[in-house]
């Protein structure tokens, strides 16, 4: 068993490992994420996660319902410390899965990966109380500056395929058109809902509208009319938008290939910034420091989708809110088909919002063990055609893959790729080795 | 159709019921409020909701001869939450903030959405109903009787009730919950909102209602308590904290509340004998 199998197996069991080799897992992580771009490319499937907040039980939780690692493929999307008890641990054990598995674990920076706010929110308090010293907070602050800002998905599917312990086909999914099944953690389905092909059927499904608007019109380009759609197999679904890769900005107009099986799926804490209008903007940003006070990176580690038209400012004197004609309009001049965030809590474990064109995702159930709200993660599976294969790229290698994929620009809003969320709830009380929280009667005055 | 709920709480087992002399005493815990009973308190108050929102939490204290009763819960709370923006505090790096975006792209980004006191400070002494007679609290010179609330008399019934919370999206902290303790002649009830603007501003607004179950006699007080963030690092520093302490203190409302000084105080009492 190597040292790091054997920090792994230590940190699974909730310990925190040595100081000495906390500080060489940061500077191999390091290394490794230095390489990485702003915007890092994954390829389906992936499993989507959300905050973690160190609930360390609730993060083995997680693992228990989505799958392990190396065997699921993972995405996290920040705020990995603070607020809960074991930062530290879950921190570390995200840290050494990704070193481990460096291709079958992505993590990008949240709001709470950064100097300031862990020494408000707990981590530092954590660190410093764990090993005496601040030594492994820095060492993790650090490896903070150099996460990335944001990943994007590519050749997600547009059907599901089934989960592993459903005894649903392949074919069932196909043939139902399913677009989102909602599990409990046992795999168990809670509901499911296929695509709204009619583009006049505003049906509410997720409790939300859902009527396109006439350019983000289903029915209007030729290759998705509801009945090509509703048969159609993954590899000739000719229902999305003939794309090239996200963020490229690639115009060119061989047409005639496919494109993504799905529109992609970007990525990012918080949200989008007024500063950046393409992908590859993200990827100009000099990402390696601190999470500043302003600026686009700050905006895409801090803002959230509200329900406005345009760009707003928050009460609060800093801060972005963005409109659901913001998130349209970025993910129509990004190729993409879905922007998914974290950040906010849910009761629910997620929330699609502004007509599935952007999902929150929650992964800490139970918040600060108080909240009692459910989470979930999100799955996102393979296309089977062998379109959606991309070379899984650190830095800007991926802006262009010669135009295999080309965008042959057309004003059809790219349809999102099928979605199974899992939702989970707290890790039993038992498993925490810690008794249940009970109110301790004090005589207060 | 909506996400699947997980499973429905069920109000009557969350609710703890205590009997003491003429009076009821009643609180109910349940988790957080769903999007939509959210969606629903929000059309109905007008500002956007805090993300903590104990919906279906209660505490009521119900004099069952006269059947006057306080009670204690969320919606009221937010109610007072002042909804025009009017003296709006804004997070210590606004000025850094608005300053350097001036010569950005963003500069046509003016408008605030929905302004409002987005620290959720609320003025909230729970919700008063009226006894049969009429009668209600008055305003009055009678004190808590501290001394006796100090005895180590037995808690019969004690419970921390949890009404909102909102982390102000990581620019420290705005909470309002309700701890009670009933003890053989007599209770307490503290409803606290303990707010913090990180480099701004430290708020500690306390409602107390004693109850004199010999007496059947209630008495609200009402204190409300603020500084500047800076001073109250320094006080806390004077107490001879180290700067990590000071850290942790900064948090927890007991270590704070003494050293910021009264703003507003107000007593009021209503005497319930038949």
């Amino acid at each position: 068993m190597s040292d790091l199998d054997k920090a792994i197996a230590q940190l699974r069991a909730c310990r925190p490992i040595p100081e000495a080799q906390v500080r060489e897992l940061c500077h191999k992580a390091r290394e490794l994420l230095i390489e990485e771009g702003n915007v890092v490319t994954v390829t389906a499937p992936v499993t989507i996660c959300g905050d973690i907040h160190g609930q360390f039980h609730d993060l083995m939780e997680l693992f228990r319902v989505g799958g392990d690692v190396p065997d699921t493929n993972y995405l996290f999307m920040g705020d990995f410390v603070d607020r809960g008890f074991y930062s530290l641990e879950s921190f570390l054990l995200l840290l050494c899965l990704k070193v481990r598995y460096p291709d079958r674990m992505t993590l990008i920076r949240g709001n709470h990966e950064s100097r300031q706010i862990t020494t408000v929110y707990g981590f530092y308090d954590e660190c410093l109380r764990k090993y005496g010293s601040a030594n492994v907070w820095r060492y993790c602050c650090d490896v903070f500056d150099y996460l990335a800002l944001g990943a994007i998905v590519l050749g997600a599917s547009n059907t599901l395929s089934p989960a592993s312990d459903s005894a649903t086909t392949a074919q069932e999914y196909i043939d139902e058109d399913i677009e989102i099944e909602v599990c409990n953690s046992d795999g168990a389905i809670m509901s499911r809902f296929p695509r709204q092909r009619n583009p006049a059927g505003a049906a509410s499904a997720l409790g939300q509208q859902r009527q396109r608007s006439p350019n983000g019109n289903a029915g209007s380009s030729p290759g998705s009319s509801p009945s090509a759609g509703a048969s159609a197999a993954p590899s000739n679904n000719g229902s999305v938008g003939k794309t090239g890769p996200p963020g490229s900005g690639a115009s060119g107009s061989s047409g005639g290939t496919v494109g993504n099986p799905a529109g992609a799926v970007l990525c990012v804490h918080g949200g989008l910034s007024p500063l950046i209008d393409t992908v590859d903007k993200i990827r100009l940003l000099d990402r390696k420091q601190e999470v500043p006070h302003e600026g686009a990176m700050c905006d895409l580690l801090w803002s959230d989708p509200d329900e406005i038209d345009g760009w707003g400012l928050s009460p609060r004197g800093a801060g972005f809110l963005f409109g659901a004609d913001i998130v349209k309009h970025f993910n129509h001049r990004n190729d993409l088909s879905l922007i998914a965030r974290a950040h906010q809590l849910v009761m629910e474990g997620f929330k699609e919002m502004f007509d599935a064109s952007i999902v929150t995702v929650w992964s800490a159930p139970n918040y600060c063990y108080r909240c009692g709200n459910v989470a979930a993660l999100l799955e996102l599976s393979e296309d089977g055609s062998g379109l959606g294969a991309f070379a899984r790229s650190n830095g800007d290698v991926n802006r262009s893959d010669g135009g295999s994929g080309a965008a042959e620009k057309n004003s059809v809003l790219m349809e999102g790729p099928a979605r199974r969320y899992r939702v989970f709830q707290a890790a039993p009380q038992d498993s925490r080795g810690m008794p249940a929280k009970k109110p301790v009667a004090d005589y207060f005055l | 159709m909506r996400p699947p709920a997980p499973p429905e709480p069920d109000v009557a087992q969350a609710t703890k019921l205590h009997t003491q002399g003429s009076f009821t005493i009643t609180s109910r815990k349940l988790p957080i409020s769903k999007a939509g009973p959210i969606s629903a308190m929000e059309s109905r108050l007008h500002i956007p909701i805090p993300e903590m929102i104990f919906g279906d939490n209660l505490v009521s204290v119900v004099h069952r001869p006269s059947g006057w009763s306080v009670s204690f819960s969320a919606e009221p709370a937010l109610d007072l939450v002042n909804k025009t923006g009017e003296n709006m505090l804004q997070v210590a790096h606004a000025k850094d903030w608005t300053s350097s975006r001036e010569n950005s792209s963003a500069v046509g980004i003016r408008e605030v959405v929905r302004p409002f006191d987005w620290t959720y400070s609320t003025s909230y002494r729970g919700t008063e109903v009226r006894g049969r007679d009429g009668k209600g609290l008055e305003a009055s010179g009678k004190q808590i009787p501290l001394e006796l609330l100090k005895r180590r008399d037995p808690i019969l019934f004690f419970d921390e009730v949890m009404l909102y919370e909102s982390e102000l999206d990581d620019n420290g902290i705005s909470l309002v919950s309700v701890k009670l303790r009933v003890m053989e002649q007599r209770m307490l009830l503290l409803c606290r909102q303990f707010m913090r603007v990180d480099g701004v501003l430290v708020r500690v607004r306390d409602t107390r209602v004693y109850v004199d179950f010999v007496k059947d006699e209630v008495i609200r007080e009402y204190t409300a308590k603020e500084d500047k963030f800076d001073n109250v690092k320094k006080n806390l520093m004077m107490t001879g904290l180290g700067p990590d302490a000071v850290t942790v203190a900064m948090r927890d409302s007991n270590q704070i509340a003494n050293l910021l000084p009264v703003v507003e105080h107000q007593l009021e009492s209503i005497d319930l004998v038949a």
